[in-house]
């Protein structure tokens, strides 16, 4: 009778069992760490390249030197330009900024993806229980980031070193190493503010928010040291402005690797510390799971919709007050040096001719507007969510009906637009009366309220989609607001591609307050609007409900 | 028959059709105020489809349906004062708590009974100051739940109502049922569960791959009332040729399962013959029930 049970070997965990959540993370992020090491490692060579073919003489490179290397406007808008008369130089002031804010943006998404993401899915609850305590999750995620970061690292060194051995170019092999290394830092930097606010938040878009907005001041401040003299201190208080002081392939500054470690470790452990701290699922802000009851708003869809837009609405309304204070800011300074200069062309073209505070103001609005732009498709994308989750559903079967349900959110992201817009006219004024800049605060407001009308357009865009393609909806927003992007930019800086520029939404409107609003244009881009709406809340009534 | 009036719901032709799938085929349903009917089929058999259809929420590929006389696309808040719902998912907004959420449901509606609110909270034992976020499937079953009792509608539409409750909820859950049965409200009872359906329902209608295959009294349809018999002999297996009732037999050598209608007795008679080892007699699945009525393959049909 006696059966002989094979008993398990009492032993520690295995090393396999202690670091699943780092394999874990490090093997999710392989994909996204090769593609942007290889987007970081093109972004240099292709740099290089096309300045070697386009400015081939010196005097051409002297030229373009000496034309925006001096520039404030540019340097606020994409940081520095020094030495452009080399091939190091133009590389480094080319594909610094984009990287940069690229790498930023991958970091906290990726983290909070990661992090805060998994466990609102319910997958942490499986991972950490038994051996592995949130806090060691926390510490193996971070692990397993630190590897997808050394991963981008190698390949965009990888890249960065055999375009530098073209005799065109000549960078050589310790230089690439630093350039790599100082490539990858924002990213670094983010990876840990991402697992930070996963920390803090108790969602993953309010974790991937507040880290958006350590991202946006970080920009914000270093605009400002970069571009007002006497003000460059700024620079040092800002991540990104660490980042743009390592000075890659023109005159290193290895110093200031110090803060950015600094940063990055204090970041890291407050994440861990924090998580020890926590339950599963819980977060150190917010967290209490119960609470007396709000019922004042909750009567019906509408006082339901700002309820749940809430957040969006407060965090978007601060986002561009403060970054329309901070070009405020820059906006004398910066504007100053645009005459006579090749820039002066680059924002005639844009439609902020002139020079001066105006000229850059005008350009800075045209950016302004597709923020505003990117807040009606996230704010677009909360009233498909609520399609999408069924969560509609509880208001569609009471009485409310669709046309109310429709209406009131749109009115509700169209009220949250236009507070944006005027926050940014409002705070621009501010910002740039703080510099005596000579801006009206009615001129401001006008500049802030003609940013409106496009961000309404493509509100209405989605409307139209809503109807008649809900699971697309955000996507079409976001084609239409990446489309005149692009085509601003291109156009803007290519001089023979006027055709791009007029398929530009943002092109329709008057740059102001470089130039006066267009009231007539406001009007057909708002009328436009309406009449998608209208033909999106038909194809909406005679449609089915799409959850997914 | 019955007036017009008196109909809770009456479909005509209902259809439902989804690229390649017949979600619901040419369905005519006639549910009279007052009564609780069970709506019953496996996964994927068109039950969320009936009740989104009655909604309003999507669109029918043919045919109409109407609540108390009033037509479900046309006029479909017209419709929704008298009607209550638990649908099938329990998708809630997770920043809301508890409290506020039954709140926002009852104001959607326009009528709450409080003090029954509170009591069913009680009952359900709901703790309606957390967040959604933080309730497990259960308890957000719960509150749709409580959601739709706490309004007293004339017409009660439930999407697999029990599904993620514990049997102590369940229970809760027929006390309920029972109480809306008695103060005259009519109940539409989607269900994948027989015994579910058995326990509540005067009526069943059987739905399979989107067909009604069945409607009628329980007490009409005998065959559901089958009972599942599994059975070890101890000697060799006889022959259960002769025994009248029986249906889905399988025999894997000295054990037995099957499915018989009526008495049991005489199996049990050819059986004991044999000596038996071990027997169990239960209520059989809907699962087991659909292969001993429509054969191999009817259950999962659509799922592959
Ligand atoms: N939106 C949809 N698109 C395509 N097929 C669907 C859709 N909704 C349901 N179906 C199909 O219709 C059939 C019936 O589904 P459903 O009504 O949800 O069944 P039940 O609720 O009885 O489980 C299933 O085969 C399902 O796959
Ligand atoms: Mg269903």
């Amino acid at each position: 009778m006696a059966i002989a049970l094979a008993s398990p070997t009492v032993t520690g965990p295995t090393f396999l069992a202690r670091t699943v959540v780092a394999r874990r993370t490090a093997r999710r992020s392989l994909r996204s760490a090769v593609l942007w090491g290889y987007v970081f490692g093109i972004t240099v060579a292709s740099s290089a390249y096309s300045y070697t073919t386009i400015y081939k003489t010196a005097a051409e490179r002297q030229r373009l030197d000496a034309v925006f290397g001096a520039n404030r406007a540019v340097a606020a808008l994409f940081g520095p330009a020094v030495h452009l008369d080399t091939v190091p130089g133009f590389t480094a002031y080319k594909s610094s900024m984009a990287v940069m804010i690229i790498g930023a943006v991958w970091g906290l998404m990726h983290s909070t993806r990661l992090l805060r993401g998994e466990e609102d899915a319910g997958r942490w609850d499986l991972l950490v229980s038994g051996e592995t305590t949130l806090r060691q999750a926390v510490l193996q995620a971070l692990s397993g980031f630190a590897a997808a970061a050394a991963l981008v690292w190698a390949i965009t060194f990888v890249i960065t070193a055999a375009v530098g051995q073209a005799s065109s170019v000549r960078i050589s092999v310790s230089s690439s190493l630093y350039m790599s290394a100082a490539m990858v830092s924002s990213a670094v930097i983010f990876l840990a503010v991402g697992a930070l606010t996963s920390q803090l938040a108790a969602s993953r878009r309010r974790a991937s928010s507040y880290a958006g907005v350590v991202l946006g001041l970080s920009y914000g401040l270093r605009m400002v040291g970069d571009a007002v003299p006497g003000l460059h201190w700024l620079v040092w208080t800002s991540p990104l402005g660490w980042v743009e002081e390592l000075r890659p392939l023109t005159d290193p500054q290895p110093l200031a690797f110090l803060p950015i470690a600094a940063f990055t470790a204090a970041a890291g452990l407050a994440a861990i510390n924090f998580a020890g701290r926590r339950d599963v699922g819980g977060s150190v802000l917010g967290e209490r799971s119960s609470r007396e009851a709000h019922l004042g708003m909750l009567t019906g869809p509408f006082g339901l919709t700002f309820r749940l837009m809430r957040s969006s609405i407060i965090s978007w309304v601060v986002a561009v007050a403060i970054g329309g204070a901070l070009v405020g800011i820059t906006a004398q300074a910066a504007g100053s040096t645009v005459v006579g200069s090749s820039v002066e062309q680059v924002f005639t073209r844009l439609g902020a001719a002139g020079a001066g505070a105006r000229a850059f103001l005008g350009v800075i609005f045209v950016i302004l507007a597709m923020t505003v732009g990117f807040q009606a498709t996230t704010q677009l994308g909360l009233m498909r969510g609520d399609e999408a989750g069924g969560r509609a559903d509880h208001l569609l079967v009471g009485n409310v009906s669709r046309s109310r349900w429709f209406a009131g959110w749109l009115l509700a992201v169209a009220a949250s637009l236009l507070a944006s817009s005027i926050a940014a006219g409002l705070f621009t004024w501010v910002g740039a009366s703080l510099q005596g800049s000579g801006i009206g605060i009615w001129s401001s407001l006008a500049a802030g309220v003609n940013i409106f009308p496009p961000a309404l357009f493509i509100l209405g865009t989605g409307a139209l989609a809503i109807g008649f393609l809900p699971r697309f909806a955000v996507a079409v927003m976001y084609t239409v607001l990446g489309w005149s992007t692009l085509a601003e930019l291109v156009g803007g800086f290519v001089g023979e591609s006027h055709w791009a520029l007029d398929t530009s939404l943002f092109h329709q409107m008057a740059a102001a307050p470089a130039v006066a609003p267009n009231w007539q244009t406001s009007a057909v881009l708002a009328g436009l609007a309406i009449l998608m709406a209208i033909v999106g809340h038909q194809a909406l009534l005679r449609r089915d409900l799409q959850e997914e | 028959m019955s007036h017009q009036a008196d109909l809770a719901i009456r479909t005509q032709g209902l259809a439902k059709q989804y690229r390649d799938v017949g979600a619901l085929v040419d369905l005519d349903l006639e549910v009279t105020a007052g009564e609780v009917i069970g709506y019953l089929g496996p996964n994927g058999a068109g039950k969320t489809t009936t009740i989104r259809l009655l909604l309003g929420l999507i669109r029918p590929s043919a045919g109409r349906a109407q609540i108390f006389g009033v037509d479900c696309q046309r006029r479909p808040v017209e419709t929704h004062r008298r009607v209550a719902v638990v649908p099938g998912e329990a998708n809630l907004w997770p920043e809301l708590t508890g409290a506020e959420t039954l709140h926002l449901l009852g104001q959607v509606h326009g009528a709450v009974d409080v003090v029954y609110r509170d009591e069913l909270i009680d009952r359900f034992e709901l703790d309606p100051s957390k967040k959604v976020r933080t309730y497990s499937r259960g308890n957000r079953q719960k509150v749709l739940l409580i959601g739709a009792l706490m309004t007293r509608a004339d017409l009660l539409l439930m999407d697999e109502p029990t599904s993620g409750l514990d049997p102590l909820m369940e229970q809760a859950f027929r006390v309920s049922v029972g109480e809306a049965r008695e103060r005259g409200q009519t109940v539409f009872l989607s269900s994948h569960l027989l015994s579910e359906v058995e326990a509540l329902c005067n009526r069943v209608a059987i739905l399979r791959q989107g067909r009604l295959v069945e409607v009628g009294s329980l007490s009409e349809m005998r065959h559901l009332s089958a009972v599942t018999v599994e059975a070890t002999v101890a000697g060799a297996m006889p022959d259960l040729g002769g025994v009248a009732g029986l249906g889905g037999v399988a025999i894997q050598g000295k054990a037995l399962r099957c499915q018989v209608q009526g008495p049991i007795e005489p199996l049990l008679a050819v059986l004991m013959k044999s000596g038996v080892e071990s027997l169990l007699i239960r209520k059989p699945s809907l699962e087991e029930l659909f292969l001993a009525l429509y054969g191999q393959n009817s259950y999962h049909a659509r799922e592959r």
